[in-house]
Formats: C-alpha cells, sequence, structure tokens
C-alpha cells in the first residue's frame, strides 16, 4: 500500500477508534461534570451494557433489535442505581472527592467480579453479528465500524438538543458551572444528578454494545473504557460536550497516526504523553473554552 | 411598578409585625465542634436584621443554616411559624427564600440572561419576562450586558447580578452575605441602596451579614451581633452608632 491511501486508512481507523472514545468520553463527562463525581465504576457498568444486551441476544434469544434497547436500559438502571446505593450518602454527608473516587474504586470491583461470577470469565459474543466489509477506494470498514461514527453523530445531536432545550438540561449546565450555586437557586441537585447517572450510563452502553458485537465481552472490558472515557474528557475539557467529542476524535487520530511509525504495543503509551502533554501545558483541556457547549 | 414582587407595596414595620424567619437554639458546623451555637433570632416580616461580627464569628454558617445549605446539629428552623429545619433548599426557594451568597454568587460561564432566567427556576415560566423586566429595571447596567458572560463582569456588576437572580423567583425573604465584600465604596453604597430599594418596594424581609457597619448600619431595622459563634447582641441600632458601644461588643 502506498503511503498517501496508509496515511489516509490510518486516519479513518482513526475517526472510527476516536469515535468510541469520545462516545466514552461523553457518558463519563455528562456524570462527571454536574455532580462532580469521579465515577469509575463507569467501566463495570458500561461492561453491564454489553452483558445484558448478550445475554437478551443469545440466552433469551431475542433480535438484536429489541436486545440492544434492552442493554441500554439495563446500563442506565445500574448507573442510576449505583447513584442511589452508593454515591448518595456520600455527597449528603459531604464526603470530600477523594472519599467518594475511593468509593467509586470499590464498587468498580465489586461489579467486576460479579460480572465475572454470574457471567464466567470467557468471552461472551453474539454468533450472528451483522458486519459486512465496505471498500472506499482505497479505504477498508465494517459496517459495524461506520455505526460507530454515526452513533457518535446521533448521540452527540441528541445531547445537545437535551441540554439547549430542556429544562433538565439547563439544571445540568447549571451545576456543571456552579454546583452551589444550582442548589441556591433552588435546582434539585440529587434529582438532575440521577437524570445524569441515567443518560451518561446509556451513552456508554451504546458503545459497549457495538464492542459486544465487534469483539465480544469480557468482564474486564470496562478498565480501559473508563480511562479511555476519563482520557477523552480531560483532553477535551471538562464539561464542554463539544470538548469531549474533539477529545475523544483527537486521541483516536493521534493513537492512529502514532502507529504509522510507532509500534502498535505503544498506543496506549501515546494516550498517556498526549493526557500528560494536555494537563502541563492547558490543563482545561484543548477545547475547553470557559463557555459551555 | 409592577406587584410582581412578594408581599404589598406599604413596608409596615413595628415591633408586633409577625416573625417571618427564626431560628431557636439553632447550632451548626462543620466537624464535630459547631460553629454557631445555640442562636435565637426572630426576623420579622419586612425588617432589614443586619448581622455584624468579626471574620470567623459564624455569620456565613448561620445563614447557611437557615437556608438550608447546612443541616443544623441542634436546633430548629421556622419559617412563617412552621418548622423547615432540615428542608433542602430546593424547598426553602419554593417557599420564598433567597440567597446571595459570600463572593460571587453567579454562575460565571453563562451569560447574563440566563444567570438571571436560571434564577428563576422554580418561578412559573410565563411570570419570567415580567420579573427580568423588573430586575433589569433597577439595575439597569444588567440589561446592557445580557449577553456578556457573568464571569466576565466587573465585582460590582457581579454582585448586582446575584442579587438579581435572588430575585428573580420574587422572594420574600433575602438573606445576602457580605454583599458589599471587595467593593470600592461608591459601589457599596450603590448595593445599599438596591437592598434598601428591595426592601422598601417590595416588602422584602432582609437578613444581611455585613463586615462594614458604616455601610450597613444606615439601612438596618434591627442589629444582631456574633462573636465566636453566639449572639452578644440582638436589638436597636441605635445604640451602635456611638462607636464606643460597639468597641464595647467586638
Ligand atoms: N467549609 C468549612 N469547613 C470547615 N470549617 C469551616 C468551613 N467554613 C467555615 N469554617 C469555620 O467556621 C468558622 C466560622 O466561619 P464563617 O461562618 O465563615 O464566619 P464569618 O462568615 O463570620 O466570617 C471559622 O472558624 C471557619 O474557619
Ligand atoms: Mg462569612
Amino acid at each position: 500500500m502506498e503511503a498517501g491511501s496508509l496515511l489516509l486508512q490510518l486516519l479513518v481507523n482513526g475517526l472510527i477508534n476516536g469515535s468510541h472514545y469520545a462516545l466514552l468520553g461523553i457518558g463519563f463527562g455528562f456524570i462527571f461534570a454536574p455532580t462532580k463525581i469521579t465515577h469509575f465504576a463507569y467501566g463495570p457498568v458500561y461492561a453491564i451494557g454489553a452483558y445484558a444486551t448478550w445475554a437478551a441476544a443469545t440466552m433469551l434469544a431475542l433480535p438484536l433489535a429489541l436486545a440492544i434497547p434492552l442493554g441500554i436500559v439495563v446500563c442506565a438502571l445500574a448507573g442510576v442505581a449505583s447513584y442511589l446505593f452508593l454515591y448518595r450518602a456520600f455527597v449528603e454527608r459531604g464526603s470530600t472527592p477523594l472519599v467518594i473516587l475511593i468509593a467509586s474504586l470499590g464498587l468498580f470491583i465489586v461489579l467486576e467480579n460479579l460480572i465475572g461470577i454470574v457471567f464466567g470469565t470467557d468471552t461472551k459474543v453474539v454468533p450472528d453479528a451483522p458486519s459486512n466489509v465496505i471498500l472506499l477506494g482505497p479505504i477498508v470498514f465494517t459496517s459495524l465500524q461506520a455505526a460507530q461514527v454515526v452513533c457518535l453523530g446521533l448521540v452527540s445531536a441528541a445531547l445537545y438538543a437535551f441540554l439547549a432545550f430542556t429544562r433538565y438540561g439547563k439544571a445540568v449546565m447549571a451545576m456543571t458551572d456552579n454546583l452551589e450555586m444550582a442548589r441556591i437557586v433552588g435546582i434539585d441537585t440529587a434529582r438532575v444528578s440521577l437524570v445524569a447517572f441515567a443518560i451518561g450510563s446509556a451513552i456508554s452502553a451504546v458503545p459497549a454494545i457495538l464492542i459486544l458485537l465487534k469483539e465480544g465481552a469480557t468482564p474486564h472490558m470496562g478498565f480501559t473504557a473508563v480511562f479511555m472515557g476519563f482520557v477523552a474528557m480531560i483532553i477535551g475539557g471538562i464539561g464542554s460536550l463539544r470538548g469531549a467529542v474533539l477529545g475523544g476524535l483527537a486521541l483516536g487520530i493521534i493513537e492512529n497516526a502514532g502507529m504509522w511509525k510507532i509500534p502498535t504495543e505503544w498506543q496506549s503509551v501515546i494516550a498517556f504523553v498526549a493526557l500528560f502533554l494536555v494537563l502541563v501545558f492547558k490543563p482545561t483541556g484543548l477545547f475547553g473554552t470557559k463557555a459551555r457547549r | 411598578m409592577s406587584q410582581s414582587f412578594g408581599l404589598n407595596e406599604a413596608n409596615g414595620k413595628s415591633n408586633d409585625s409577625p416573625t417571618h424567619l427564626a431560628a431557636a437554639g439553632l447550632s451548626a458546623g462543620y466537624g464535630d465542634e459547631p460553629v454557631v451555637r445555640g442562636i435565637d433570632l426572630a426576623i420579622r416580616k419586612g425588617e432589614v436584621l443586619l448581622v455584624l461580627g468579626h471574620n470567623g464569628a459564624g455569620k456565613t454558617t448561620l445563614m447557611r443554616a437557615l437556608f438550608g445549605l447546612l443541616r443544623p446539629t441542634q436546633g430548629k428552623v421556622t419559617y412563617l411559624g412552621a418548622d423547615i429545619t432540615g428542608r433542602t433548599p430546593a424547598q426553602n426557594v419554593r417557599d420564598g427564600i433567597a440567597f446571595v451568597p459570600q463572593g460571587h454568587g453567579i454562575f460565571p460561564t453563562l451569560r447574563v440572561q440566563t444567570n438571571l432566567e436560571l434564577g428563576a427556576f422554580v418561578a412559573d415560566k410565563h411570570l419570567t419576562g415580567e420579573r427580568l423586566a423588573t430586575v433589569y429595571e433597577l439595575f439597569p447596567i444588567l440589561k446592557e450586558r445580557a449577553d456578556q458572560i457573568g464571569g466576565t463582569l466587573s465585582g460590582g456588576q457581579q454582585q448586582m447580578l446575584a442579587i438579581g437572580m435572588a430575585l428573580m423567583h420574587a422572594p420574600q425573604v433575602l438573606l445576602l452575605d457580605e454583599p458589599s465584600i471587595g467593593l470600592a465604596p461608591n459601589l457599596v453604597d450603590r448595593v445599599m441602596q438596591s437592598v434598601r430599594i428591595i426592601n422598601q418596594r417590595f416588602g422584602t424581609t432582609i437578613v444581611m451579614v455585613e463586615q462594614s457597619v458604616k455601610y450597613g448600619l444606615p439601612i438596618a431595622d434591627r442589629v444582631a451581633v456574633l462573636k465566636t459563634g453566639r449572639k452578644i447582641y440582638d436589638g436597636d441600632p441605635a445604640p451602635l452608632h456611638d462607636r464606643v458601644e460597639l468597641m464595647k461588643l467586638y
């Protein structure tokens, strides 16, 4: 393959992987920005989305058109439950961010092991997952990879509309800007947090299900997910939807562009380096203008 | 001026005005040791109560406990006679209590008008326009800056925005925590004037914490002085104009 089309292919791969990271970043950021909760159990909750879809599609033999929405709903409920039964008590007690972070790591370990105990540690695949290879000139990708990019577009458009036009969206923006002032103007921050956990988790179910269909699900799949979501959010700029999208895409493209000259094993090192550079030179994130959205 | 705010326009202040907001044996703090202890305070309908005290005396803590941002460890808060101890700010705001916190009580990354609209978050949507007009009439500069990002306003303008936000849901009680902090003297005058106007025109009951005795006393109907978490004076402002009396209290 000549250098030009190789570069183009790497860019497309970057866009595809970047869409995955962007979806993870949007979901993580949608929870973190308004609630300020470092919800590391986002990882296993994401995995629950994949496992619920797998169980519905294989054990219950439901068609994917039903199994996927079911997986999304179960994932949203798992997110809501983690707020209701864990974080809420800490928030009400006025616990420090460090305490909440440790609680979230505890939940991470518990959930990840529960998944392993219930489903086993082998890789779960959906046998008849639809995936066709698409050739576009010198570029190759699969229909599932295309779906990843399309889903990013749909999810960000829906979220934009939610933030701009709904009452809960305005409350989320207010909490993101100044949590204490949000309480002072009378926003029921506990209820809005619940909504943020539901939506953020539902968003994470989308990339989780796409990974299930592409590669299958494992109990540990959540670790990379929460890490990449976190990095995408920080690179893009906390509290900015556009930032999380661009941060995720940038991460994917940097990673794949790096593969042009750097061996594949270094892929996650590149993510670390990108994160490090952003934290040093632009701690508010690449696209984190102070203005929202 | 429209009738959109709170009570009647007349400001019938007298010692037999009913108690609006009250604390009884109120203690609150952040750790094991309470910061304010055993505070009894009755704020009468339509009055301006000035809360004085040294830095660290517990004034902010008292305000936060009255508003529900801080759960009291002991004692009660009542509103129009009803026990509201332990209620959330969201419930209290709906009932007509507003709080302007110490410092920049705004949403710094959002537009001025968005800030004001968020101030009316719990209010009826169809009244927002009317209230916006009232706030803009009181603080014309905010209308000029309606599209500007809140955090780019000057300190004085941010304070006006903070007060404007509190007025957006037509409160009956307004809690102000050091509204003059960090402002130049002419701006302090301007803020005190607007507090006076809010009280007189809308009949809003006001509890105002101030460090500056000079600016606070002239608009106060009554004064409470806190010292290391306890109330050491509660009464007429007149004796406090005498510097000697004030020195004794501090
Ligand atoms: N968030 C907090 N956590 C712990 N201690 C606090 C906190 N806020 C205030 N304090 C302490 O409570 C005391 C009273 O503070 P505050 O109510 O802010 O006083 P004032 O408003 O009169 O200056 C001070 O000793 C202060 O150090
Ligand atoms: Mg204070």
